[in-house]
């Protein structure tokens, strides 16, 4: 069968009255997530999983992801109404998107995000279907090696290509490493790094992490900051969406090109984060004469937007082909198709066709709702942040760890949300990245396996991961992506220029 | 009291370098080597161990090499070092903190129902100005809907401490 007619059953698949109430539910849970300060997408899939126990896998993944992409737009919208990004990804469109929105055409600025950010996203799951028969089949040729060659390439691009210090990317690394280690070894059986505590007997759960990481540490950058809301009205007139939508044709060139940038770093492990800066910078140094960037240019929404909703959602494909996830979020994901008895990879096509092709078709639908329920219900949204944060701020806190709480019903896990929220809290003050940390701990467990049954193969040579072409290839790649980004002067100059806040 | 960069750099490699010498010495004792079968169970934590303890001397070495500059530069008339945590961010940040402690220790102790209800009203109460009666409300309309949401609709029992029992919820 080819990718065509593997679409058309994952539609017969998606499109239930089940499934399409899950995707109109996820994306405004989504919304809701996005918007308030503290919820991000990683941690509102993190808080969700637990409730999908009761699920099956299809029905879970369709709920998750769109509670992904709801996320999404909800970042947008807090960055163009009220300055401030729901998500990291969305920073970038606060620089033009809040000027535009504060000089009266908050509907054209939130119109042309929202387009933008669908027309990505349909790019990005385009792409995902033409590729992902072949990446599957590729990957059917890997072995013990070759995943592993995988997973280095994974944290290298990750060390060589993100935006923070390579040592200190590495420390993150290391640490969700070694977090993934604590507790009982699947492949020898014996206790590691426990040091006699038996609540860590189990492991620590990377959803207790993400919750800590991102929620509470996100709470605390938030507060201290001091809360300012100023919004600005964000009525949707009908007839201004309409107006934008017809200009949008306009800006081809800019959309293509962020979506084709979306589609490189949701790929590779860049992620929607670097995606949109990246896209926001090349669009000002593209641009031909005109009104400044970051007083309200169109381009300077659109370029954003487009290339953080194509990364986000090519972010599935490296995750369901590969079991390798290029963003928080999608490692989230992983980390609950695992908990659902799943293994993500490319026996995944082969076993679960509905499950996969499920999702790739809901990822169109649920795109679809999501710009027209964001739309619609901005309005609404909106006002969840004019709750004072009081109120809002103790309750989010009170949602991270009745969430921890229901991982595995442990109370030891909410001592641990307390902890990481304060190392997710210095992390990002003092620039550590904390999504390798969160990719690791989901990855550590594979990783290792996989070297050391490279190991057992090899009988202790390191010489197997430069054994045949592929592998050598993989880790050609991966050596490259760590030393080449930081050599180069010219990448080190091209990063000085994308404004970061 | 004012906490500055250089001091969280500083402090947070420390921290770092720990964790991978507590990680990498509690692998010796599950054996770092090999045997028959392959790598001994201590092998990769050992080796990632070493890795994180390299990486965070780095960032120690880098962060004392900044703050050098920096206080080079401030007096040679130039700018100083940012204040990384003011008096009044350190405040803030301790006043919620605290609260949420209690909040957790609350939680253990009275459930996670209790627990909310107190932490969202004595948080509305004082920090929001409300009045304590809506507070109140706030706190117990937000812990119903919890249980609606886990116990009712999920069937996900949430931590119950000794009032629930009173109410007949178990």
């Amino acid at each position: 069968m080819g990718n065509f007619d593997l679409l058309m059953q994952g539609f017969g698949v998606a499109i239930t009255p089940m499934h399409l109430l899950l995707m109109v539910a996820g994306v405004l849970m989504g919304l809701v997530v996005g918007v308030l300060p503290g919820l991000g997408a990683p941690n509102g899939v993190s808080l969700l999983i637990p409730l999908t126990f009761s699920l099956d896998p299809t029905s879970a993944i369709i709920l998750l992801s769109s509670m992904y992409w709801g996320a999404l737009f909800g970042g947008s919208t807090t960055s163009i109404l009220f300055n401030i990004p729901g998500e990291p990804s969305s920073v970038a469109t606060t620089f033009d998107g809040y000027p535009m929105a504060r000089s009266g055409e908050s509907t054209r600025a939130l119109t042309l995000a929202f387009m933008s950010a669908g027309i990505g996203a349909l790019t990005g799951v385009i792409v995902i279907t033409l590729l992902a028969g072949w990446a599957s089949n590729f990957a059917l040729r890997f072995g013990a090696p070759e995943y592993f060659a995988v997973y280095f390439l994974a944290f290298a691009a990750f060390i060589g290509m993100g935006s923070a210090a390579p040592m200190k990317t590495l420390v993150a690394l290391t640490t969700g490493l070694l977090l993934s280690t604590v507790g009982m070894d699947t492949i020898t059986g014996s206790v590691r790094l426990t040091f006699g505590y038996s609540e860590l007997l189990s492991g620590i759960s990377f959803l207790v992490v993400v919750i800590g990481l991102f929620g509470i540490g996100e709470l605390l950058s938030t507060v201290q900051e001091g809360l300012r809301f100023r919004g600005v009205a964000s009525r949707i007139d009908l007839r201004d969406v309409l107006k934008t939508i017809a200009e949008l044709p306009r800006y081809w060139a800019t959309s293509a090109r962020s979506a084709l940038i979306g589609i490189w770093m949701g790929i590779t492990p860049g992620g929607p984060t670097a995606a949109s800066f990246m896209s926001y910078g090349i669009a000002r140094s593209a641009s031909r004469k005109g009104k400044a960037f970051g007083t309200g240019r169109p381009e300077g929404i659109i370029a954003p937007e487009t290339a953080d909703h194509s990364a986000g959602s090519c972010a599935m494909l490296p995750m369901l082909a590969l079991g390798v996830p290029s963003s928080a979020t999608a490692a989230v994901m992983m980390g609950g198709l695992m908990i659902w008895g799943l293994t993500p990879g490319p026996m995944l096509f082969a076993t679960q066709p509905d499950f996969v092709w499920g999702l790739i078709a809901s990822m169109y639908v649920s795109n679809l709702i999501g710009v027209v329920l964001v739309l619609a219900t901005v309005p609404m949204f909106a006002a969840l942040l004019r709750i004072p944060f009081a109120v809002i701020g103790p309750m989010i806190v009170a949602i991270c760890f009745v969430g921890a709480y229901t991982v595995s019903n442990s109370t030891f896990d909410l001592w641990l949300v307390l902890l990481f929220g304060l190392v997710g809290y210095l992390f990002s003050k003092l620039d550590y990245p904390i999504a390798p940390l969160v990719l690791a701990m989901v990855l550590g467990h594979k990783a290792e396996n996989a070297f050391h049954q490279s190991m057992v193969l090899s009988d202790g040579s390191l010489g197997i991961f430069f054994a045949n072409p592929l592998v050598s290839t993989i880790m050609a790649v991966g050596i490259a992506l760590l030393v080449v980004p930081k050599v180069l002067a010219f990448g080190s100059r091209f990063r000085r220029r994308i404004p970061v806040e | 009291m004012t906490v500055r960069r250089f001091h969280a750099e500083i402090g947070t490699a420390l921290v770092t370098g720990a964790v991978g010498a507590t990680a990498a010495i509690g692998a010796t004792s599950l054996g770092y080597g090999w045997e028959e079968s392959g790598p001994q169970p201590g092998y990769f934590p050992f080796y990632v161990g070493l890795i994180l303890i390299a990486a965070s001397i780095w960032n120690l070495v880098s962060a004392v090499a900044a703050h050098r500059q920096a206080s080079a530069d401030a007096s040679a008339g130039g700018e100083a070092e940012e204040p990384f945590l003011g008096r009044e961010h350190l405040d803030r940040i301790g006043r919620f903190m605290g609260a949420m402690v209690v909040f957790v220790i609350a939680t253990l102790f009275l459930g996670i129902y209790v627990g909310s209800t107190g932490y969202i009203a004595y948080s509305a109460w004082r920090q929001g100005k409300y009045r304590p009666i809506s507070a109140l409300a706030m706190g117990a309309g937000f812990a119903v809907s919890l249980y609606v949401i886990f116990e009712v609709i999920f069937r996900i029992p949430l931590l119950k401490g000794p009032i629930e029992p009173l109410l007949g919820i178990y």
